[in-house]
């Protein structure tokens, strides 16, 4: 059959035509391959959101075929066999396109872990700080973290000098209770 | 006015040219005098350019039809204050924009620069009129917008019916103003670089214009979205249409930016980093901007293609490979100050962030690219459109809402497993209860379920900043909670302005995972006195009225909408046919509740009166839209400036706990 009989066979203007035998389809079913399926006239829109003729008459042969009882991937197919498969709203998971989809989740594995040795390599700088011992009496902890909010104070610079600067009232008062909420959790 | 307009576009040119070179040439001669005539040259051209502006604006007005722009964009029948719309309608007028804010973000900026960057300045000024130079140049060159017609016409041709719509007064000029202003923090990262200043002198100017960007352009995106929901007439916001991608990568890269240059400020890392940061960001926003005119790919928002695309391309590619050779030839001086401590500390968390965020902007780059690689590797023509970036997107989207909740929650440099249990425990318990509660209701889509989850998981966290401060604070100093509470966010604003916005964002994550997952759609042909039911509204179609105007024909339509047999609400929907245009307008009919939004579209109108309406019920929605004020406010409190206030003596050394706990974010 093809596209405009079938169109006709199911009320050429009517929108979604309800097809008279009511198969069994739901319309989210018939929806989601209507966002599959791009509007050949338009640019970059799917026959769900375009409004032109062409796409009321596509979506009437999806909800036709449906009611015919066929399967997404046959409909799917029909129109590729028609169209193209630049008819499809995303490339196929099958043969060269699968590079489509591999890429993404290639590049967020290198991603990842690429963060992983930034981080590694970042804090091996100062490996001292990272494989301290514990301390053992915990009464000293308040104290070594005072002596390293001050070397932060004396290294950082800009940011964390006590309050004469625009900026540092706001960034410093953090720091300030850093140490405590720190002080807190261990006590 | 033409003649003003033309003339005024050439000084601009000669300004922005001559303070190109003058910047540069001053820094190096060690000449003061040049250095500050480049910079009132640079102010110069700002002037010019508006007066530019005002030229095209007064013409637009008068409907000089002499200008070729004015004509193709306007006409008689056109109400002035669409003047605004149509004066970046084209390609000419939207340059004339970009140049115009681009001159006045860059005098501002040069002009509020901190003094211990003024080593830099020159450079810095020397990039940002190179840009400038550039839209100028091809503007007054390729795509003067004060080109006459050998004739004047009687009319013009109007505006696109499609811009007249509230949103479009927002919509563009805040996507080109944030695309054109990554500029900025680029340019002071840039020119720190080629100062030798690699330390922090640009990171508290870096991160004002980022975030000035930032919101921009989330405004933008989100204007743009509710724009195509209240007027494209299919009952979406988002189709990951190329030039939505365009806008959308630039923003994902600024968001990584502003983020990651919080470390460098607080904590003087990841300098290499943000520099890279924001070169990709502005390559991004370059792209965005090719995209935009004459770009590969089809879209509906393209200005055409044009010999334009070729220029844009060109200065794509000089605007990504020169700052990677400075960056590369400064590279040893980009040292950072400290080192990592911990996996499990926020700089971590920042990291894997804009990991993240790259991530999304990779996949969206790719998948606009794709097509192209496609046509040439294999000669097959492949579409990749809405279902690939939301498989592909959607998930990575999920993990960074996830880290939204984690990263304020986890201290700088280091967490201790107690402190990490005792901020997190609440957040993880009530993002369980809420999967869990939704579950026994019912809710079995794994995705929404999760999102749900992490929303609450958000959100908790937030609160629970908030309360504590808010009652440590009320504790020590005898404020209420309302007063303890505002206070609390003035004292911290980089930090509760940042959880403004991350609320905000979880109030957009609300409506995506809403409409995405339990929107319902129907597409119905009623004629008048029939009736139509979608969940559990029942729609009754009263008929269509026809209203003939000058440039159009209005069909407003009535529908009651019932629910358990109570009228709710009488809706009216519009569509208006421009035959000029060959075009409709569509306006939904939408009856907006912050559970649900019932949506009314009309499509098409047959002759027998009866009309072709989609009907959609999409959950949640309404926080979309709620969530642009709050994510403008939030930003504005983040910008903020703190001011100097003398300390208050009122028991001094409890006074900055209050609600500082992890820290500033």
């Amino acid at each position: 059959m093809t596209v405009a009989s079938l169109a006709q066979a199911n009320g050429l203007h009517a929108q979604t035509p309800e097809p008279p035998p009511k198969g069994s389809y739901s319309e989210s079913q018939a929806q989601g391959i209507d966002r599959m399926i791009m509007c050949p006239v338009c640019p970059a829109e799917t026959i769900d959101q375009a409004q032109v003729e062409i796409s009321f008459q596509m979506r009437a042969v999806v909800r036709g075929m449906l009611a015919d009882g066929k399967e997404r991937d046959e409909i799917l197919d029909f129109f590729v066999e028609r169209y193209g498969k630049d008819i499809l709203a995303a490339p196929p998971k099958t043969g060269a396109n699968l590079v489509a989809w591999l890429a993404p989740v290639g590049g967020f594995g290198a991603g990842l872990v690429a963060v992983f040795l930034i981080i590694r390599s970042m804090s091996r700088q100062r490996p001292a700080l990272v494989t301290v011992q514990p301390v053992q009496d915990a009464g000293l902890i308040p104290y070594l973290q005072l002596v390293d909010r001050h070397l932060d104070l004396t290294r950082g610079g800009t940011s964390n000098q006590p309050s004469y600067s625009v900026e540092s009232r706001g960034t410093d008062v953090p720091e300030q209770t850093e140490g405590q909420t720190e002080k807190e959790d261990n006590g | 006015m033409a003649d003003l307009g033309a003339i005024s576009l050439w000084i601009a040119l000669a300004l922005a040219a001559y303070s190109t070179v003058g910047s540069v040439a001053g820094k190096l001669r060690l000449s003061p005098e040049l250095v500050e005539s480049a910079q009132s040259a640079m102010y110069a051209a700002g002037l010019a350019l508006m007066v530019a502006t005002l030229s095209l604006v007064v013409s637009f007005i008068s409907r000089d039809f002499e200008i070729a722009y004015v004509a193709a964009h306007s006409d008689l029948a056109m109400a002035n204050k669409f003047t605004w719309v149509a004066f970046y309608a084209g390609n000419e007028g939207s340059l004339l924009y970009i140049a115009t804010i681009l001159s006045i973000m860059s005098a501002i900026a040069v002009w509020r620069a901190p003094e211990k960057f003024k080593g830099a300045l020159p450079y810095t000024t020397a990039i940002l009129m190179l840009t400038l130079t550039f839209f100028v140049a091809v503007m007054a060159v390729m795509a003067n917008p004060f080109d006459k017609l050998p004739f004047v016409p009687l009319d013009g041709d109007g505006i696109n019916p499609l811009l007249t719509h509230f949103g479009m007064f927002f919509h563009p000029p805040a996507l080109m103003a944030g695309l054109i202003g990554i500029t900025v923090p680029f340019a002071f990262a840039i020119g720190s670089l080629l100062a030798g200043k690699t330390g922090d002198e640009w990171v508290d100017a870096g991160r004002v214009w980022g975030m000035v960007s930032w919101v921009l352009l989330a405004g933008g995106l989100l204007l743009g979205s509710w724009w195509a929901y209240t007027i494209l007439g299919w009952g979406g916001f988002w189709f990951w249409d190329p030039v939505e991608n365009a806008a959308f990568m630039p923003w994902l890269g600024i968001t990584a930016f502003i983020h990651s240059i919080m470390v460098q400020k607080r904590r003087g890392m990841f300098r290499m980093w943000n520099i890279v940061l924001i070169n990709v960001a502005f390559g991004l926003a370059l792209y965005g901007m090719f995209m935009n005119r004459g770009g590969s790919v089809p879209s509906v928002h393209s200005f055409g293609a044009s010999q334009l695309g070729w220029i844009f391309l060109l200065f794509l590619a000089v605007g990504v490979i020169v700052p990677f050779a400075i960056f590369v030839w400064r590279y040893p001086l980009l040292k950072s100050v400290q080192n990592l401590d911990s996996m499990l500390s926020r700089e971590a968390a920042f990291l894997v962030n804009n990991m993240l965020l790259l991530a999304i902007a990779f996949v969206t780059l790719w998948g606009t690219v794709y097509p192209l690689l496609s046509r040439l590797t294999n000669d097959e023509e492949i579409t990749v459109a809405r279902p690939f970036y939301d498989q592909v997107n959607g998930p990575l989207m999920l993990g960074l809402v996830f880290l939204m909740g984690v990263g304020p929650l986890i201290p700088w440099r280091k967490a201790g497993m107690a402190s990490l249990r005792r901020s997190l425990l609440l957040p993880v318990v009530g993002g369980l209860l809420t999967v869990g509660i939704l579950a026994a209701l019912g809710l079995h889509k794994d995705y929404a379920l999760i999102a749900f989850g992490l929303a609450t998981f958000v959100t908790t966290g937030i609160l629970m900043e908030w309360f504590r401060g808010t009652r440590s604070r009320r504790r020590n100093s005898e404020e209420n909670y309302v007063t303890a509470f505002f206070r609390l966010i003035a004292a911290n604003r980089p930090r509760y302005g940042g959880y403004i916005v991350h609320l905000s964002v979880v109030m957009v994550t609300l409506g995506i995972v809403g409409t995405s997952f339990f929107g319902v759609q129907r597409d119905v042909v009623l004629s008048p006195g029939e009736s139509t039911t979608i969940n559990d509204y029942e729609l009754a179609y009263l008929g269509t009225v026809e209203v003939p105007k000058s440039n159009r024909t209005e069909f407003t339509s009535t529908v009651q909408v019932f629910r358990d047999g109570e009228l709710l609400d009488t809706i009216r929907t519009k569509r208006a046919f421009y035959p000029s245009f060959n075009m409709a307008a569509t306006t939904a009919a939408i009856r907006s509740t912050p559970v649900e939004d019932l949506y009314v579209v009309p499509s098409e109108n047959l002759p027998d009166g009866s009309v072709g309406f989609r009907i959609l019920v999409n959950p949640l929605i309404w926080w979309m839209w709620v969530a642009g004020p709050v994510m403008v406010l939030g930003t504005v409190i983040a910008l903020w400036p703190q001011k100097i206030r003398a300390p208050v003596p009122a028991r001094p050394p409890r006074r900055f706990a209050p609600g500082s706990r992890p820290s500033a974010a």
